[in-house]
C-alpha cells in the first residue's frame, strides 16, 4: 500500500491522532461527535482510503450498534447516542490511521520514540499475522462445514464456535513456535542490528504536530 | 569438515524414545546431500541439530557432540550458529513476516548489522540468481506457494551461509514450482556451500546429489553416493523411492538403479535382454487399467458453464464437466490455478457467479453446505484444520450425528478399517501427524458420501502411509464410492486415477486419461505440470521401438 498523500512521518501521525482521540474522548455533546464522524469519513473519501470501509463497518457497526442498544435501556436515548457516537469516531479515527500508517512505519515510529525494538517487531508481526490467521480460520471453517458442523452466522454458529476457535488457537500456538525458529535463523537475536528504511521527520511533520498540541491544549483550557 | 555428527543421541523433552541414536557423519564444503527417511525417521530433528535450535530452543537431552565450523551446537548461540548455517523450514507461512519481499530479503542481514551499501549488492546477486525482482514490492502472503520457497530461500542466501538446509522444500509445491527450486539448488554446491535437502521425494533431487543418507527409526540406515545407497534393498525404510527404482530393481537388479530416464534407456540398452521384462511391467506403466465409468448412468457431478470471480479477479472461467458414479479423476494444475476453488463448488462452500453446478441431478445453489455434505465428503490437506473433539471417537463422531446419517457398524467398519480403535479414547491433539491424517479421512467418510474429495492426500506423506492411501482407494473405488483427487503429485495420480481433468487459466484444459493428457507437451506446459518419469521412460522406448508416441487424443475444451 503507497504511504499517504500528505507523506508526515509515522511519528506525526501517531502524536495527530492521539490528540484527536484525547479529543473525541472529551466531547461529550452528539451533534458534535456526529459532525466529527462526518469529516473523519470526508477525510477518508479525500485520501481515497474508503476501500475496506464496508468490511470495516461490518465489524464496527453491529459493536456501536449494540453498545447503542445497551446504553439506551440503561440511561436514555441522548447520551446513548453520544457514546454510540464516539466509539464511531475513535473507530474511524483508527482506520484511518491504520489506512494511512503501514505496520512497520508504526514499528519504526515506536522505536524511534524509545520503545524497544523487539517490543516494535513483535507489534508489526502481529499485524502483519492478521490476514494469515484469517486465512487459516477461513480454511478451518470450510473444514468444518465440509462435515456438517454448522458454522454459519447467527446463534447455531455460536454454539460450535469451538470448532473454529480450537484449532484456529492450535495453530496460532504452533505458528508462533515455528516462527521463532524462523526469527532465530535470520539473526533476530544478534547483537548489532542496523534497521534499514529510515524515518525522516520533514517540515509538514512539525506543523501538523505543532498544530495537533496548540489545539488539543486550546481544546482542553477552553473546553 | 564443516557440519560434524560424533556419536549423537538426542531425545526430545519428556519424551522416553529417542529421535536419533548414535548418528556420526560429517559434511564438507561443496557437498550435495540428500537425506531422506520416513515421517518420525529422524529428519527433522537432524536439521534442528546440525542448526542448534535442538537443544537450545527445544531442550531435550543431547549425547555426543555436533559441531558446525568447528563450533559446539550445544554452547554456542543460536544466532552466532546461524552465521554459518542457513536453514529453510517446512512452513513458509511462519518465516514471511515482512511487508513487502524487499523487506523480508533485508531482514536477516540488518540483523547481523551488514553496511547498506553491501545489502544491495547481496540483494542484487540473490535477486539476479532466483529471479526475485519482479516480487520485491510485493508482500509475501500473496505469492505463490513457489514463489514463497523462492523469497525464503533467497533471504537465507543473502546472508551467505556456508551450509545450507532445506527441510521438505518440496512439499507443497507445484511440478513447475519444484523444478524451479531443483534448478537454483543446482548451482549453489559449486560456489563452494554445502547443501543438504531433506525430503521424502527422493525423485526430486536424487539424480542431481552426490550423496544420500537414509534415516530409519531413529538411525543411520545407509550413506553414500545415490547409486550404491539405491543398490541395497531400502524398501524397509519407507521412503518414497523413484519409481524407475522398482522398474529396475525387479528386472535389472545386478546394476545400480537409474538416477533419470536417460539412465534408465542407457541401462536397458545395455541389457537387451531384459527388455521384454521390463516393458511387461505394465502395471508399472500410467493409465491403471480395469476402470470403465458407468458413463450410461446419471451423472452425479454435472458442473456446466461454471463462473467465478474472487476480489474482482477471475477464477473459473466457463467449466463444464461431468463425475460418473464410481470414477476416480485427478484434477491437476498448478498452485492458483483454481482447483480448491472448483471443488468448493461440489459442496456449496461456494456459490457460482456464474453457471450451474448440479449434484445427482439437484441444483447445487439453493443447498446448504449441510445438506450437501450428506453426499459429497473432503478430506481436507491439513487435518488440523478440524480437530477440536476431546478423544477421537467424538471427533469422528460428530459429522454423522450433526448431519443424522450415524450408522454405528459403518463407522465401527471405519474404526479397523483406519486402525482407529486402539485410539478412539485418546486426544486428537496428542496423535501424531499421520494419525491425525487417518482421522481425517475417517470423518470424511464417516456420514457415508457418495463422492470422496482428497485435497493434496500425498503431500508430505512417507511411503507406507502413501501405500494405505492406495489401497483405501482401490476399496473405496470396489465399494462404488466416486473420487476426486486434488494433487501435485502425478506418479500418485497416474497410479490412482484412469482420468486427469487439468485446470489452467480457468479452465478444463483437458480431460482424459493420463497417457494422453502427458503426451499433449503443450498442454503440460501451459498447465505448469511435468509428464512421470514412467511416462517419458516408456514414451523413449517406443520411440526407439520406431512406435509413433501417443497422439493428442486427449479431447480438447477450446
Amino acid at each position: 500500500m503507497p504511504e499517504n498523500p500528505l507523506t508526515l512521518d509515522p511519528r506525526s501521525k501517531l502524536i495527530l491522532a492521539l490528540a484527536a482521540a484525547v479529543v473525541l474522548g472529551a466531547l461529550d455533546h452528539w451533534p458534535s461527535l456526529l459532525a466529527a464522524a462526518g469529516l473523519l469519513l470526508a477525510v477518508i473519501g479525500w485520501l481515497g482510503r474508503q476501500r475496506g470501509l464496508v468490511q470495516f463497518f461490518k465489524g464496527l457497526g453491529p459493536a456501536v450498534l449494540g453498545f447503542f442498544a445497551v446504553a439506551w435501556l440503561a440511561f436514555d436515548f441522548f447520551p446513548a447516542l453520544t457514546a454510540a457516537a464516539r466509539l464511531l469516531d475513535l473507530g474511524l479515527l483508527f482506520f484511518l490511521f491504520f489506512q494511512t500508517t503501514s505496520p512497520k512505519g508504526l514499528s519504526q515510529a515506536l522505536v524511534r520514540l524509545g520503545l524497544p525494538y523487539s517490543f516494535g517487531f513483535v507489534l508489526t508481526v502481529s499485524l502483519e499475522f492478521i490476514p494469515v490467521l484469517a486465512r487459516r480460520a477461513a480454511n478451518i471453517r470450510d473444514a468444518q462445514r465440509s462435515r456438517g458442523i454448522p458454522l454459519e452466522a447467527g446463534w447455531r454458529g455460536l454454539r460450535y464456535l469451538p470448532a473454529l476457535l480450537g484449532p484456529l488457537l492450535i495453530q496460532a500456538f504452533k505458528l508462533a513456535d515455528e516462527m521463532a525458529e524462523a526469527l532465530e535463523a535470520r539473526g533476530f537475536g544478534s547483537a548489532g542490528r542496523r534497521p534499514g528504511g529510515e524515518l525522516h521527520f520533514r517540515f509538514p511533520d512539525w506543523i501538523a504536530v505543532v498544530l495537533s498540541v496548540s489545539l488539543l491544549a486550546a481544546f482542553l483550557l477552553w473546553y | 569438515m564443516l557440519l560434524q555428527f560424533q556419536n549423537v543421541s538426542y531425545r526430545y523433552e519428556g519424551a522416553e524414545a529417542w529421535a536419533l541414536q548414535q548418528i556420526d557423519l560429517a559434511i564438507a564444503e561443496g557437498e550435495y546431500v540428500l537425506v531422506a527417511g520416513a515421517s518420525g525417521s529422524g529428519k527433522s530433528t537432524f536439521c534442528r541439530l546440525a542448526t542448534g535450535l535442538a537443544p537450545q530452543f527445544h531442550g531435550g537431552e543431547l549425547q555426543g557432540r555436533v559441531t558446525v565450523a568447528g563450533l559446539d551446537t550445544r554452547e554456542t548461540p543460536v544466532h552466532r550458529l546461524f552465521g554459518h548455517v542457513g536453514l529453510v523450514f517446512q512452513n513458509t507461512d511462519a518465516q514471511l513476516f515482512n511487508r513487502s519481499v524487499e523487506d523480508e530479503l533485508r531482514f536477516g542481514l540488518e540483523s547481523r548489522g551488514v553496511e547498506p551499501v553491501e545489502i544491495g549488492e547481496r540483494l542484487a546477486w540473490v535477486s539476479g540468481m532466483l529471479n526475485l525482482d519482479p516480487l520485491r514490492d510485493r508482500p509475501p502472503h500473496q505469492l505463490s506457494g513457489g514463489e514463497k520457497q523462492r523469497v525464503i530461500l533467497g533471504a537465507i542466501l543473502a546472508l551467505r551461509p556456508r551450509l545450507l538446509l532445506l527441510d521438505e522444500p518440496f512439499t507443497h509445491l507445484d511440478p513447475e514450482g519444484a523444478e524451479t527450486l531443483r534448478a537454483s539448488l543446482k548451482t549453489l554446491p559449486g560456489a563452494g556451500m554445502a547443501v543438504i535437502v531433506v525430503e521424502h521425494r527422493l525423485q526430486e533431487v536424487v539424480a542431481d546429489v552426490e550423496r544420500l543418507i537414509i534415516f530409519h527409526q531413529g538411525r543411520l540406515a545407509a550413506d553414500g553416493p545415490p547409486r550404491q545407497v539405491l543398490g541395497r534393498d531400502l524398501t524397509g525404510c519407507q521412503v518414497n523411492l523413484p519409481p524407475l527404482y522398482f522398474l529396475f530393481r525387479e528386472t535389472i537388479a545386478e546394476s545400480p538403479p537409474p538416477l533419470s530416464v536417460s539412465e534408465a534407456f542407457e541401462l536397458l540398452q545395455a541389457h537387451p535382454t531384459a527388455k521384454p521384462a521390463v516393458t511387461a511391467r505394465r502395471d508399472l506403466c500410467p493409465s491403471p487399467a480395469g476402470d470403465t465409468p458407468q458413463r450410461a448412468t446419471r451423472p452425479l457431478v454435472e458442473v456446466r458453464d461454471l463462473h467465478f470471480d474472487y476480489q474482482g479477479r477471475e477464477i473459473l472461467r466457463g467449466v463444464d464437466f461431468q463425475i460418473h458414479s464410481g470414477e476416480c479423476l485427478a484434477l491437476l494444475g498448478r498452485n492458483g490455478a483454481g482447483k480448491t476453488t472448483l471443488v468448493k463448488h461440489l459442496n456449496g462452500l461456494l456459490k457460482p457467479c456464474r453457471g450451474a453446478v448440479k449434484i445427482a441431478g439437484h441444483d447445487a445453489r439453493p443447498l446448504r453446505t449441510w445438506d450437501l455434505a450428506r453426499r459429497i465428503g473432503f478430506a481436507w490437506q491439513n487435518p488440523n484444520d478440524q480437530l477440536f473433539k476431546t478423544t477421537v471417537r467424538e471427533e469422528v463422531l460428530i459429522g454423522p450425528r450433526l448431519l443424522r446419517t450415524l450408522d454405528e457398524s459403518w463407522c465401527k467398519r471405519l474404526f479397523e478399517r483406519f486402525r482407529l480403535a486402539p485410539l478412539l479414547d485418546r486426544s486428537p491433539f496428542r496423535l501424531s501427524e499421520g494419525e491425525k491424517k487417518r482421522v481425517a479421512f475417517a470423518t470424511a467418510l464417516a456420514a457415508r458420501p457418495e463422492l470422496l474429495v482428497l485435497d493434496e492426500p500425498t503431500a508430505g506423506q512417507d511411503e507406507t502411509f502413501r501405500r494405505e492411501l492406495a489401497a483405501l482407494i482401490r476399496e473405496l473405488r470396489e465399494e462404488g464410492k466416486t473420487i476426486v483427487l486434488v494433487t501435485h503429485d502425478l506418479e500418485f495420480a497416474a497410479d490412482q486415477a484412469p482420468r486427469w481433468l487439468v485446470l489452467a487459466g480457468g479452465r478444463i484444459r483437458a480431460d482424459g486419461p493420463p497417457d494422453a493428457v502427458m503426451a499433449d507437451q503443450g498442454l503440460m506446459k501451459t498447465a505448469g505440470l511435468r509428464p512421470t518419469q514412467r511416462f517419458e521412460f516408456f514414451q523413449l522406448l517406443r520411440k526407439a521401438a520406431g512406435v509413433e508416441t501417443a497422439k493428442n487424443e486427449c479431447p480438447k475444451i477450446p
